[in-house]
């Protein structure tokens, strides 16, 4: 038994192996034979007037080929902070499982509430810990992780690389295969749209997403596209004093007639 | 050696369980009832938290020792959140965290008798889902482990249990609205207090009857409130997210305390 109340020691201390640990070498993949991961692709995070949006597409793939097109990329992991994810889903879910457990652990076992600095710290090393999968090719995980601070009243987004280095940025992040295409689109329309992220209404910033979610779909293919006649939506959640929530299916259908149409 | 010589096993044993019913006959009840919007702990409290978080659905109060107690809650939180991370929250049940965790723990330490036993009688309230009920569990110094529904309660002496769950079984709180039910379990506490403070009880039921339609319980509430403060839990279905554990607040006490005073 783990004396700490560190969550992660008591699971190892029970057994648990961290897939990123124990990795060995893919026989395929060291061979150039074709072993394609699963993987996740376009998500974004950007700052809003109320808090954050966090959101994704619902696209995973394998190489070329579609594997799910109804993959939930943006995952809830505590009242106030959400992940999303590009790259593995398998390590990404667990992952994200271990944080979320940890989160709550800490808080009954602790009798205090994780600090948000201890949080963004666990996720930081839980990356590190990843990195075996990550350079060979088969389990990277780079994900943005959001969150309002109560304490603060504000909002804040991270990026990490595979090593676990973690970047806060002032008002927006996307990471996966089709950010490249709307990386520039962020800065640009941030900067000389008129109207600043952080100043946007909800609706505009919502619209604003899924427009962004649409133009990466327009350039890489892995990223999938709203398409009434499969009527998939992409995933749009949003994380402000009360806490996060899901932007419903019905009110992201009214935004795609508003500002896609 | 003592397990060599079954008499002073025997001996050792029960020298234990004199030492710990002594330890643990002043100490605070828990009371636990299920009313209209879920499930109720209630304790009186000195300084430090007596109600705790094991899960999404499961309270934990207890009687003993602080550093027992804390021990014993540790266990009961670790072992929770491992069968939640791999299994799933719906497979982290009372039964598996009192059967294959709390239960053992206890009865090993009591049997090692070159060991300090756990000085604690643990109350555990799990909130049923979809498929399963609601449910309460004790647990005994000595490991003895009982499942209730609907009402359970520990107290400093062994009689208190069943006088206090007696109680509260014949007022009937199923549909008792928060502040009823409050006042009821506040109420049921100064019955298990009062067989706590007693030098001794009537060993035949019907005098013990007698004697405690005698105790005025509200007096030795308003007695205790002097150095003690009410420390209330609800495990509340209707509370967003899946954490449905909540303190309750000074604010939604004060009715009940305000009924004890009158």
């Amino acid at each position: 038994m783990s004396d700490g109340g560190d969550f992660f020691d008591l699971l190892k201390s029970e057994g648990y192996q961290f897939p990123g640990h124990t990795a060995v070498g893919v026989e395929g993949a060291s061979k150039g034979l074709p072993f394609h991961p699963t993987e996740g692709t376009t998500i974004l995070a950007l700052r809003y007037r109320d808090g954050v949006i966090v959101a994704g597409d619902r696209r995973a793939t394998a190489g070329n080929a579609i594997l799910y097109d109804r993959a939930d990329k943006v995952i809830p992991i505590d009242r106030y902070s959400v992940m999303a994810i590009s790259g593995s889903p398998a390590m990404a879910f667990e992952i994200a499982r271990i944080l979320e457990h940890s989160f709550h652990y800490h808080r009954r076992r602790q009798l205090q509430e994780m600090s948000n600095e201890a949080k963004l710290r666990r996720l930081s090393l839980l990356i590190r810990d990843n990195l075996p999968m990550a350079v060979q090719g088969i389990g990277a995980v780079i994900p943005i992780y959001a969150m309002y601070d109560v304490r603060g009243d504000e909002g804040h987004i991270y990026f990490y690389d595979a090593l676990g280095a973690q970047f806060e940025v002032t008002d927006f992040a996307t990471t996966g295969s089709g950010a490249a295409a709307i990386r520039g689109v962020m800065y640009y329309t941030n900067r000389w749209s008129g109207t600043s992220y952080p100043e946007l209404s909800r609706d505009d910033a919502v619209g604003l997403t899924l427009r962004l979610l649409f133009t990466a779909a327009e350039y890489d293919s892995a990223t999938g596209r709203y398409e009434r006649s499969t009527d998939i939506l992409p995933t749009v959640k949003t994380i402000t004093a009360d806490g996060q929530a899901d932007v419903t299916e019905d009110e992201l259908r009214d935004l795609h007639t508003q500002f896609l149409d | 050696m003592l397990l060599d010589e079954p008499y002073r096993f025997a001996e050792a044993i029960a020298n234990r369980r004199d030492y710990i019913e002594d330890q643990l006959q002043g100490g605070s009840p828990v009371v636990g009832l299920a009313f209209a919007d879920g499930l109720l702990v209630l304790t009186l409290r000195g300084g430090s938290q007596k109600l705790f978080e094991a899960y999404d659905r499961i309270g934990l109060g207890s009687v003993g020792h602080p550093t027992d107690i804390e021990k014993l809650r540790q266990s009961a939180v670790d072992l929770a959140h491992v069968i939640g991370f791999n299994y799933s929250d719906a497979d982290v049940t009372l039964q598996q965290i009192v059967h294959f965790g709390l239960g053992p723990v206890m009865k090993t330490a009591f049997d090692d008798v070159i060991r300090s036993p756990y000085i604690a009688r643990v109350l555990l309230a799990e909130l049923g889902a979809v498929d399963t009920e609601s449910s309460f569990f004790t647990v005994d110094y000595d490991g003895t482990f009982h499942r209730y529904e609907g009402v359970a309660a520990i107290g400093g002496v062994p009689e208190a249990d069943a006088l206090m769950r007696e109680r509260i079984l014949d007022a009937n709180p199923g549909n008792h609205a928060l502040g009823d039910a409050l006042a009821l379990a506040l109420e049921v506490w100064g019955l298990g207090r009062w067989a706590g403070q007693q030098d001794s009880l009537p060993p035949d039921e019907d005098d013990l009857k007698a004697a405690t339609a005698k105790a005025d319980t509200k007096a030795v509430v308003r007695e205790a409130l002097e150095t003690l403060e009410v420390e209330a839990v609800v495990l509340d279905p209707s509370q967003s997210g899946k954490t449905k554990f909540r303190h309750l607040e000074q604010a939604e006490i004060q009715s009940a305390l305000d009924t004890i005073q009158a």
